[in-house]
């Protein structure tokens, strides 16, 4: 609980509640004194609300300073219960000191006669609603304490994504680079122009890189612009073998993505699928929208050809979950990543809502 | 020198080919693009050297190796951009280990090193002894996913996970998997100690078994076992195997 008065909308239901039990207490008092139901509304209904919100305070206050668990339980209930008694007894003072007051105006319609059983009813009634009212307040201290620790918890898990999304982003394949070179060094003396193209197209792509990783979100057109520098760097490494075709909609060129999702697709369809196949074969990537208004989705493909006879395992490798936990963290609940392997063919789709620029 | 380079890139293959020429002693007798096709070239032209790719399709450098390796003469030079494979390199005796992209200077020392041991061994035998088990015991620190088989000059690549039973026969192994059968040249605790643990189990002094293959366990003796396979076929189990696979299946 909050303190009881700190929200508008929550004290006008705490003060209407205690308003409520004033009535059914006067009502009650009325049957049992017995006197007109006038007189026990009241007796009981100015007096309850202000022992509620009172009582209110004081538990607040007294189970904020003592929680549970930093003092034996014993000693807890002890000083609760103590304080209840007190709180019980200043109730029924200001009870019967009201009802005094009610019955010196010496009009039939105020004031009841207080019988002792009455008296002990009271009193009995308000060491229960103190009781109530600070295990109430504990509960609410647990629930807030719970709901905090896993806010905490899920603040570090998004710090800690979003760490290793940084690296992931800036990150290289170290064995793709010294390839490269490795081909470039051969092309030296062999063809030296592609040589050098080969350089240029090596320094675009890890310019491109370096350029998108700093970004929230990139163009699909952007994206793809990367993807097309890697693709002609491994095309001069794996020659024949590698055969690349793209099937972008246009409409789907200007949406954003999240930069760096699409390269690891490709990265791992050239490693783990062509790369395993002597004949080589195709790469395709694709992506088109779907749906229309706000629903509209942007779907990716990446499918590539894979060995038939290799282990049946293969995907739900390192890449593709940290793909599918960018994708989550990037579009809580609204983006899908899904894979298949058919015959001679593996395929990565991945769905998000397709935004653009201006939207 | 009768060389084969074994690389699946074709200006990786050319970089080698361009720097061996200037050797005037090496003769490439063969370039490969894939394992099988180097096991094969190994096999039939029994070079004296081998410049090998590690990662490449169907068979890895290291398989190739493996596969080929029984043959005393011919000698290993890894090429790779990765690094983390040096020490099992060197575990299966290869004599270098270049890491790409490397220079002509460097790729010269290599073939000195190869000169040198080739000049050795006419001197005195090939030190045969296979530090391969001893490589084995440290080495792999991830388990076997298939085992290469030779047959001839042709491979047959086995997953793990489809292999029924290995057994023992002299110097050989018998790997069982889908209702067939190969003949592999290694001792049954080389193989036990490449295999992962969890799944292969030795069961008796000249049986290894995998787990999920096994359907039940039959009383043969009163103190002896036998596993029954997925396939029908049984197998022998001793006393401590009926209680390591006891263990194993509840």
């Amino acid at each position: 609980m909050q303190a009881p008065l700190s929200n508008r909308r929550g004290a006008l239901l705490y003060v209407v509640a205690w308003v409520c039990l004033g009535m059914a207490l006067g009502a009650v008092c009325a049957a049992l004194a017995p006197a007109r139901l006038i007189n026990g509304l009241l007796f009981a209904l100015p007096t309850t609300p202000v022992y509620g919100i009172a009582a209110g305070f004081s538990t607040y206050y007294l189970c904020r300073a003592n929680p549970l668990g930093t003092r034996p339980a014993p000693l807890l209930i002890v000083m609760l219960a103590a304080a209840a008694i007190v709180a019980g007894f200043m109730w029924l003072a200001v009870l019967l000191g009201w009802n005094e007051l009610c019955r010196g105006l010496g009009v039939p319609w105020a004031g009841i006669t207080v019988r002792t059983e009455l008296s002990a009813l009271l009193f009995a009634l308000g060491v229960l609603l103190y009781g109530l009212l600070a295990a109430i307040n504990y509960l609410a201290i647990e629930a807030g304490r719970a709901r905090s620790a896993e806010r905490r918890a899920l603040e570090a898990r998004v710090a800690a994504q979003e760490a290793e999304l940084r690296m992931l982003r800036t990150q290289i394949d170290p064995h793709f680079l010294f390839n490269s070179l490795n081909s470039i060094s051969a092309l030296t003396s062999q063809d030296p122009p592609a040589a050098r193209e080969m350089t240029l197209q090596l320094a675009s792509f890890c310019r491109h890189s370096l350029g998108l990783a700093d970004q929230d979100r990139v163009t699909l057109e952007q994206e793809m612009t990367l993807v097309r520098h890697f693709l002609a760097i491994e095309k001069v490494r794996f020659g024949a073998r590698l055969v690349t075709e793209e099937a972008l909609e246009k409409g789907a060129l200007a949406c954003l993505v999240p930069p760096m999702i699409i390269q690891p697709l490709v990265e791992n369809a050239v490693k783990h699928g062509i790369g395993q196949l002597p004949e080589g074969g195709l790469l395709l990537v694709a992506a088109w929208r779907e749906g229309s208004g706000a629903g509209m989705r942007l779907r990716i493909a990446v499918s590539n050809a894979v060995d038939t006879e290799g282990q049946g395992g293969g995907a739900g490798g390192i890449g593709l979950a940290n793909v599918r936990q960018r994708l989550a963290c990037a579009y809580p609940n609204a983006a899908t990543l899904a894979w298949k392997r058919e015959d001679g063919t593996f395929s990565v789709e991945i769905a998000l809502p397709a935004q653009t620029r201006e939207s | 020198m009768r060389t084969v380079i074994v690389d699946d890139e074709p200006l990786a293959r050319a970089l080698v080919r361009e720097y061996l020429a200037a050797h005037a002693d090496v003769a490439v007798v063969a370039e490969c693009g894939n394992g099988f096709e180097a096991v094969k070239a190994i096999a039939e032209l029994a070079p004296d050297l081998v410049v090998l790719d590690i990662q490449m399709p169907k068979l890895d450098g290291f398989e190739v190796v493996e596969l080929v390796g029984a043959r005393s003469g011919t000698r290993f030079i890894f090429a790779t951009a990765f690094d983390q494979y040096a020490i099992r390199a060197f575990e299966v005796r290869a004599l270098d280990y270049l890491l790409k992209p490397f220079s002509q200077q460097r790729f010269d020392q290599a073939l000195d090193n190869v000169r040198g041991a080739l000049a050795a061994s006419t001197v005195a035998p090939a030190p045969a002894p296979s530090l391969q088990g001893l490589g084995r015991a440290s080495a792999p620190a991830q388990p076997l996913a298939r085992v290469p088989i030779r047959d001839g000059t042709r491979v047959h690549v086995v997953p793990c996970d489809a292999i029924d039973c290995v057994q023992a026969q002299d110097d050989y192994v018998e790997i069982r998997a889908g209702g067939k059968a190969w003949l592999k040249n290694q001792a049954l605790s080389d193989l036990e100690a490449q295999m992962d643990p969890r799944r292969f189990l030795r069961v008796h002094r000249s049986w290894l078994v995998n787990i999920e293959a096994v359907s039940r366990i039959e009383q043969a003796t009163r103190d002896s076992h036998v596993a029954v396979l997925r396939d029908g076929s049984r197998v022998p189990v001793s006393r401590g195997g009926y209680q390591k696979l006891r263990a194993a299946l509840s």
